[in-house]
């Protein structure tokens, strides 16, 4: 020390220097006091050292997230928190509770389409009975499928409480989704999904061999290529796109989809052929579109709206009948946001508001109650 | 100017790491909140998709939550245990899914913007704190980015040596080389800005 006074790179880099630019303490305060007294030609090094040291921090530390990431972050990790400790509605009586429940709820919007074969089986409805004979769809007696012989689209709800508005001449099977094991959904045609969040159990949606997994919070694939493509787009959120030979996929598969898959994140698409997965277009930005029954895009948000309008709203946008037979429930004033949970979280919420009770028939749905104060 | 580490009501790190362990939502709460502005912006020092970044903050809090109670008791810092946990996460994403849009901007660490030498050359310590400010910025923004990364883990957010090298997973020669390199690239930087100047005064002298 007595003979060699740094220079400013060495000061800058200098454990003890650093430590009391950053963090003065008593003792770094004398130090360094006593050092400029004995060098008293290094004030300027020591001045400028400090000013470098500060600007380097200053400028590394730019890099902050925006009050949108850092709650969409927290969300997710909310959501996860409760998926996990109240995964029964019903016993929640509490708005805050069920506000908690309905944010782990991830709005998963799915369109997986098939252009060219939905039309198929659309004008040749005979079809789909030899479709639905293929082992891989059969082998299990739950097995539920719904084809959409309609010219609107059509209301399902799934077994774990997710839902899906499927879209003419398209078809959608699945079989009973129990706890704790995996949640598939095979897809011929064009449908939009909302799906129930749960960490502990992906959804997968079948479609010509590509698998979709869900796998973080709201996202939305758009799949529908009449080229032949599967074309999958993510908006927010991440899912994973890979190929399998059959109509199932393996438990290792499922596992080791990240590894064989492609991750999209958000704002990215892909293109892959059916059955092979060969990728007909790497990933690449996704130019966002417009769609009619796209719920994703669309704002459920009412203020001191009257629950006979949101209940209208939501029957356009999901094609169900929502039967209200007290007049006074309708007249009851909703203030809410009900954006990026599926249809029966949504009705979940409008009940708890004004103390009612729902069911769903269908796509028929009962409100019952005595009306608000 | 001391700026106290604090822990909410929690007093010590150690009382909130270990409230957490028992399962207090507040303060897992406290934790993110604390934290996850920071982490983000070391993960964008690893990864330029800022979704990869928030992907991988989700992902280790929802697992520090899920298994909370099999945390390990003795930590010496939340802070440190974080940072390290993220790198990793993000690695492990980045080593799986190399995206192909990303290959043109992979740089090796080990190659240097500009050639080291010795140089006696000093930084000028006289020069305005604008004129510091902007030759920071250029230099950041043309280091590799494990030299970066190291000098956002040293002065931003003040991490010793040791630590460093525990959260990169190298040694601290290894840390201490690349805030080496990193400072004399700087030095480097404006031995050329100086030599151009020199160049552009002489020319016009003529």
């Amino acid at each position: 020390m007595k003979y060699t006074p740094y220079s400013l790179t060495d000061l800058i880099r200098l454990d003890a220097f650093v430590a009391w630019v950053l963090n003065p303490d008593a003792d770094s305060e004398a130090y360094w006091k006593g050092f400029l007294e004995q060098y008293p030609e290094k004030a300027a090094t020591v001045e400028s050292a400090r000013e470098y040291i500060y600007l380097l921090a200053e400028d590394t530390g730019k890099n902050r997230p925006t009050e949108a990431q850092s709650s969409k972050m927290w969300k997710v990790v909310e959501d996860s928190m409760y998926v996990e400790e109240q995964p029964v509605l019903e016993e929640e009586k509490p708005a805050k509770h069920t506000w908690q429940w309905i944010r782990a709820a991830a709005s998963v919007t799915l369109i997986c389409g098939i252009g060219a074969l939905s039309f198929w089986y659309f004008i040749r409805p005979q079809n789909v009975i030899t479709r639905s004979e293929e082992p891989a769809v059969m082998k299990e007696q739950s097995l539920t499928k719904v084809t959409n012989d309609a010219d609107r689209p059509r209301f399902v709800l799934l077994p774990d409480g997710s839902s899906v508005v499927l879209e003419p001449g398209s078809w959608l099977s699945f079989r009973e989704m129990p706890a704790g094991q995996k949640r598939e959904v095979t897809l011929s045609g064009k449908g939009f999904f909302e799906i129930v969040k749960d960490p502990s159990r992906p959804f997968l949606v079948y479609s010509r061999g590509i698998v979709t997994k869900v796998l973080g919070t709201s996202f939305s694939v758009d799949a529908r290529e009449k080229s032949g493509e599967v074309k999958v787009e993510v908006k927010t959120g991440k899912v994973t796109v890979f190929s399998v030979g059959s109509d199932n996929a393996s438990e290792t598969e499922v596992n080791k989809a990240e590894k064989k898959g492609f991750i999209l994140y958000p704002d990215q698409k892909i293109a892959l052929a059916p059955g092979s997965g060969k990728v007909l277009k790497p990933i690449a930005p996704a130019v966002v579109a417009q769609n009619q029954y796209d719920i994703a895009s669309q704002l459920f948000v009412f203020d001191e709206t009257p629950v006979g309008e949101v209940f209208k709203s939501l029957e356009e946008a999901y094609n169900v009948k929502i039967n209200c037979s007290v007049e006074a429930l309708k007249k009851c004033p909703l203030t809410a946001t009900l954006v990026g949970q599926p249809f029966s979280k949504k009705l979940a919420v409008i009940c708890n508001a004004i103390d009612a009770t729902y069911e769903i028939d269908g796509d028929q749905v009962r409100i019952t109650g005595n009306g608000c104060r | 100017m001391v700026v106290k580490d604090t822990f909410g009501r929690w007093e010590t790190e150690r009382q909130l790491w270990l409230a957490l362990r028992q399962g207090d939502e507040q303060a897992f709460t406290f934790i993110f909140e604390k934290y996850h502005r920071t982490l983000y912006n070391y993960g964008c020092k690893l990864t330029t998709h800022t979704a990869v970044t928030e992907d991988a903050i989700q992902d280790i809090f929802i697992d520090i939550w899920r298994l909370r109670a099999n945390l390990t008791e003795n930590i010496s810092s939340i802070k440190f245990y974080l940072y390290r946990t993220l790198r990793r996460r993000i690695h492990q994403t980045l080593d799986k899914y190399p995206a192909t849009e990303e290959i043109s901007d992979i740089t090796d660490p080990e190659i240097m913007p500009f050639s080291f030498s010795d140089s006696q050359t000093m930084l000028i310590e006289s020069e305005s704190n604008l004129l510091r400010a902007q030759r920071i910025k250029e230099l950041l923004a043309q280091l590799p980015e494990r030299q970066l990364e190291a000098i956002t883990l040293r002065y931003f957010d003040e991490f010793s040596i040791a630590e460093i090298g525990q959260i990169m997973g190298v040694n601290e020669k290894s840390v201490r080389n690349f805030l080496y390199k990193a400072l004399t690239a700087f030095r480097q930087t404006q031995n050329v800005i100086i030599n151009f100047l020199l160049i552009i005064c002489s020319l016009s002298n003529f």
